[in-house]
C-alpha cells in the first residue's frame, strides 16, 4: 500500500461506510481526495466557498435520507464551529468530518492551527480519530462513519500527509 | 409590506411544502399561519440557504422553500454562489428583509447602509432572483417560480419596528422545543417520503 494511493483508498471506505453525499473545500493536501469525490457518479458532491455552510448542506441532505460527509482543512473546521454547534450537535445530525490536520508533527507551517485542532474538538465533545497509517484507514473511516450514525453526532478523521501521499 | 401577508401567501401557494425556517420573528409568524411538523426552525444564523438546499439535492421531487431575513443572509452571504451552482429546481427562496436584526437587539442591518441582497444573488450567478413590490406583486412572483420549475429567489422589503416585535411576541407559542421540532421534522420527512432518515438501532452487543 503506497502513500500515493491513499486518497483512493480513503474514497472506497466512505464509499463502503455509505456515504454518497459530499461537501468540500480544498486544501492542496485534499485535493486529489476531492478530485476522486467529484469523479464518482455514486456520491453527490457540492463545492462549498465556505465551510460551515458545508454542515447546513451535510444536516439538510441527512435529512432527506443521505449518509454525509465534509471534507475540509483544519482552518476550514474553526470556520464551522457554530453550525456545528447549534445545527449538528444541537439537532443530533450525524455526519463524517474528514479534516486535514495542518500544522500536524513533522509539517512546516500552520503550527498554531495544528496546536489548537484537537483541543477545538475535544471542547466541542466531537470524538476524533487521527489518521497516521494506511492500513487503518478502511477500519478508521468506516468505524468513524458507524459511530456517527449510531451516536447521531459528528465524528471527525484528522487526515495527516501520511495518508494523502503528500508527505515529502 | 407586512412580512406575514406574504407569509400567507407562501402557505397558499405551496400547500405541503417542506419549510426551513430563520430565527426569530419569521418562524412565529409562519408557525401561526402553517403549523405542522413540516416545518423546521433552524438555530444558527445563515444556515437556512444551506440546509435548504441540502434537503432540495436530497430529495428532488419534493418542493422545498426557505423562508430567510437579511441578518442571516449576510452572515452566509457566501452561500449565494454556492446556491446559484446548485440551483435546486425544487428549492424557492424567500426573503424578508427589514433592515434589523430583528429577534437580536433591532440594530440595523448593513440593507439600511444599501446593500442591495438581490443584486449580491444575481452577482453570485442566481438567474431567477427578483424583488416584490407589494403583496400582489410577491404572489405573483411566487406563483410564476411554483409554475417555472427552476431555481427561484424571491425578496421582500417589510416593515420593521419595536411595535411588530412587540406583536410576533404574542403569537401563539410553539408547540415543541428546537431539538423535538428537528426531530418531528425528520419523522415527517420519513413518513411523507417514504424513506428512512433516522436509522433503527442496530445489534447491541
Amino acid at each position: 500500500m503506497a502513500p500515493e494511493d491513499g486518497p483512493k483508498i480513503i474514497l472506497e471506505s466512505m464509499k463502503e461506510a455509505g456515504i454518497n453525499f459530499v461537501t468540500s473545500l480544498p486544501d492542496f493536501n485534499l485535493a486529489k481526495l476531492i478530485e476522486l469525490v467529484d469523479g464518482d457518479p455514486e456520491i453527490k458532491h457540492v463545492a462549498l466557498c465556505r465551510e460551515e455552510e458545508g454542515i447546513g448542506l451535510c444536516t439538510g441532505a441527512y435529512m432527506g435520507g443521505k449518509t454525509t460527509a465534509i471534507i475540509m482543512q483544519n482552518g476550514g473546521f474553526l470556520n464551522s464551529c457554530n453550525g456545528l454547534t447549534t445545527t449538528a450537535l444541537n439537532f443530533n445530525i450525524p455526519m463524517l468530518l474528514m479534516i486535514y490536520y495542518a500544522g500536524d508533527i513533522g509539517d512546516e507551517g500552520f503550527s498554531t492551527l495544528g496546536s489548537v485542532t484537537e483541543p477545538v474538538l475535544s471542547g466541542l465533545g466531537i470524538r476524533y480519530y487521527v489518521l497516521r497509517k494506511m492500513d487503518e484507514i478502511k477500519n478508521t473511516i468506516k468505524g468513524a462513519t458507524l459511530l456517527a450514525t449510531d451516536s447521531r453526532r459528528p465524528v471527525a478523521v484528522l487526515l495527516t500527509k501520511n495518508v494523502l501521499g503528500t508527505r515529502r | 409590506m407586512k412580512r406575514v401577508d406574504c407569509l400567507k401567501a407562501i402557505a397558499e401557494e405551496t400547500g405541503d411544502a417542506l419549510a426551513i425556517c430563520t430565527v426569530g420573528g419569521a418562524a412565529a409568524e409562519w408557525n401561526a399561519i402553517r403549523p405542522g411538523d413540516g416545518n423546521f426552525r433552524c438555530r444558527t444564523l445563515g444556515l437556512v440557504s444551506s440546509i435548504a438546499t441540502g434537503l432540495a439535492l436530497a430529495l428532488p421531487n419534493r418542493r422545498i422553500v426557505a423562508i430567510d431575513g437579511d441578518g442571516a443572509l449576510l452572515m452566509n452571504a457566501c452561500g449565494l454562489p454556492t446556491l446559484a451552482r446548485q440551483s435546486p429546481a425544487n428549492l424557492i427562496y424567500l426573503l424578508f428583509d427589514n433592515g434589523i436584526y430583528e429577534a437580536s437587539g433591532l440594530r440595523s442591518t448593513a440593507t439600511k447602509a444599501g446593500a442591495d441582497l438581490i443584486a449580491m444573488a444575481k452577482g453570485a450567478g442566481v438567474k431567477n432572483a427578483c424583488w416584490a413590490s407589494s403583496v400582489e406583486d410577491f404572489m405573483e412572483e411566487l406563483k410564476s417560480s411554483v409554475t417555472r420549475k427552476a431555481f427561484s429567489m424571491i425578496a421582500a422589503k417589510t416593515e420593521r419596528g419595536i411595535e411588530y416585535l412587540k406583536s410576533w411576541r404574542r403569537l401563539p407559542s410553539f408547540q415543541h422545543g428546537e431539538v423535538e421540532n428537528g426531530f418531528r421534522f425528520m419523522r415527517y420527512i420519513e413518513k411523507t417520503e417514504e424513506i428512512r432518515v433516522v436509522p433503527l438501532p442496530g445489534p447491541r452487543n
